[in-house]
């Protein structure tokens, strides 16, 4: 990959100094800064194509579709789905789960079971609990161990023939876990005829993803977690499943034919996109997945190993740390942390005068810090545009804060 | 001595801090002095809605005039509680209900005091006017 120092020169917020301080920001997890090439995208379809995308028989209109439809194809490629169609822009993560889950729950009946983990974020707990109390389901949770791994026996112990649904977190946002997906998916193939979906937030940004070599049915991906703008999003599924789903949203641009009694839905993928789409947006997601692809995901992934080995070093030599982190080999560069006697929002604010941007809180997965009785963690992620110097600076800057602290 | 002047002592004070360090520093003095709090007290009828950290306050009435005991989990937050606290401690319901101080335009204290209606501060605020208002009404 090359050199970060190159890569913070293509973003334009490590100019900022904080606090007197050069940005050491370590809260990609949250969310990504963007690079020129996104913003640039995004101003330049405001200054030069803006129109509404699809039906516009004007120069305008038929940029603007066509910058937006190619970003489908440049989604379809950047994980190897099958066909363009089976990527649907939604304007976020949580929408894509709160979509499948309003889409796919409609079809089950009562007592059938959706299987989540212990450690998954809000978004995807909260819309398959709003669909379970509607439609009368089940949900359970696969327990993760004292490794923050998730536990593979209790996983395979309840797959049954009422699980409907596995919704699993493909690179988890508190101890950076990966699960073994592939794995996972034949268990749940060989024992059920469950679909399998994946929360790829930040599993997307960090790591190749193939769906078609995952086996998964569907992905939810964020599209400002990995360079791209807010308010955009995709939801991949398999062609064959998302043609059998009813739309969840309607209004203009997702119909067929619309009579005073009744409407017919237009084929995938704008069955399921309602309304003006975040075209604009869309664009500027684009512009990240070339980023990211002239990088190599690949290279992307290997700088994400390289630095969390580092980080993990560095972090467990300051004394008195607690790190919330999977033992595994392979892992996102991804650290909960917490100090004993330290409020996690003491540490972040105090890091914060330090020019240091980390979270403190319970990341969107209160029951996991529930289950480890701890009230809030103070969370570091490293990403594209951080290397060892940044982990130096927050592993100094948190020994500092505690002297004061303490 | 009126809020309104103990809010211009604590500004002289907290100028005196230049960077937002120093001025954290301070509250965790302010927080680490104020050992009023009894534990059995830390429940949620005292709890402070809407801040990150645990954040109680117990108003009483002594003598015609409103105490409020503070605490928190968190040092920092403890700090600013404890502070706002003394502004509009031993003051009538009346006084405290008609000030219209806004601490947030007052003070400089960087991000924990951002005009955020979702901000800590704000919730410490307003569970200390309502209390007020119920009392003097």
């Amino acid at each position: 990959m090359k050199q970060v120092s190159e890569i913070k020169k293509d973003f334009p917020i490590f100019q900022r100094l904080i606090n007197g301080k050069e940005l050491t920001y370590l809260d990609s997890g949250a969310t990504s800064q963007k690079p020129n090439i996104v913003i640039d995208s995004m101003s330049e379809v405001y200054k030069q194509n803006n129109a509404n995308v699809h039906r516009g028989t004007y120069v305008l209109s038929s940029e603007t579709t066509s910058k937006y439809e190619d970003v489908r194809n440049k989604f379809k490629n950047f994980i190897n789905a099958n066909l363009p169609e089976e990527i649907i822009f939604t304007k976020g993560c949580t929408e894509g789960f709160n979509l499948l889950a309003n889409s796919l729950c409609k079809d089950l009946s009562e007592g059938d079971e959706i299987l989540l983990s212990e450690i998954e974020h809000h978004a995807n707990i909260i819309p398959w609990q709003m669909a379970a109390d509607k439609y009368g389901l089940v949900i359970k949770y696969i327990n993760v161990d004292q490794n923050f791994n998730l536990d593979m026996d209790h996983l395979e112990n309840q797959l049954t023939t009422n699980t409907k649904i596995v919704s699993l977190v493909g690179e988890s946002n508190i101890s950076g876990m990966l699960p073994d997906i592939k794995k996972i998916n034949k268990l749940i193939k060989n024992k059920t005829e469950a679909l399998f979906i994946l929360d790829g937030a930040q599993l997307v940004p960090h790591r190749e993803v193939d769906v078609q070599d995952l086996g998964i049915d569907f992905l939810c991906v964020s599209g400002h977690k990995m360079l791209g703008p807010t308010g955009i999003g995709v939801v991949w599924g398999k062609k064959e499943l998302l043609e059998k789903m009813d739309p969840v949203y309607g209004g203009g641009d997702m119909i067929e034919e619309v009579f005073y009694d009744k409407a017919t839905w237009a084929p995938i993928p704008h069955k399921f996109e309602a309304g003006t789409p975040p075209y604009v947006e869309a664009i500027g997601l684009g512009a990240a997945v070339d980023y990211l692809s002239d990088l190599t995901m690949a290279e992307v992934q290997k700088h994400s190993d390289h630095l969390r080995l580092y980080a993990k070093n560095t972090l467990e030599n300051i004394n008195g740390i607690n790190i919330i982190h999977t033992d595994s080999e392979n892992a996102g560069c991804t650290f909960a942390m917490s100090v004993n006697g330290v409020h996690a929002t003491d540490i972040s604010l105090m890091l914060d005068t330090f020019g240091v941007a980390v979270r403190a809180g319970h990341h969107c997965v209160q029951p996991f810090h529930r289950k480890l009785n701890i009230d809030a963690t103070f969370r570091a992620t490293g990403y594209i545009y951080n290397d060892e110097k940044d982990f130096d600076t927050l592993a100094n800057a948190i020994e500092e804060s505690l002297k004061i602290l303490r | 001595m009126s809020i309104e002047a103990k809010v211009e002592q604590y500004k002289k004070t907290l100028s005196l801090f230049p960077n937002p360090q120093e001025k954290y520093q301070y509250l965790i003095e302010q927080a680490k002095l104020n050992e009023e709090f009894p534990t059995e007290l830390r429940i949620d009828e005292f709890k402070v809605n809407g801040c990150q950290s645990q954040v109680w306050l117990v108003p009483e009435e002594r003598e015609e005039k409103l105490h409020f005991k503070s605490d928190s989990d968190a040092l920092i937050a403890k700090g600013l509680v404890t502070l706002i606290a003394s502004i509009y401690s031993d003051e009538s319901a009346q006084d405290i209900a008609d000030s219209e101080i806004d601490l947030m335009e007052e003070f400089e204290l960087g991000v924990i005091l951002s005009p955020a209606r979702r901000n800590g501060a704000f919730s410490m605020l307003k569970t200390i006017k309502e209390f007020s208002k119920k009392l003097a009404d």
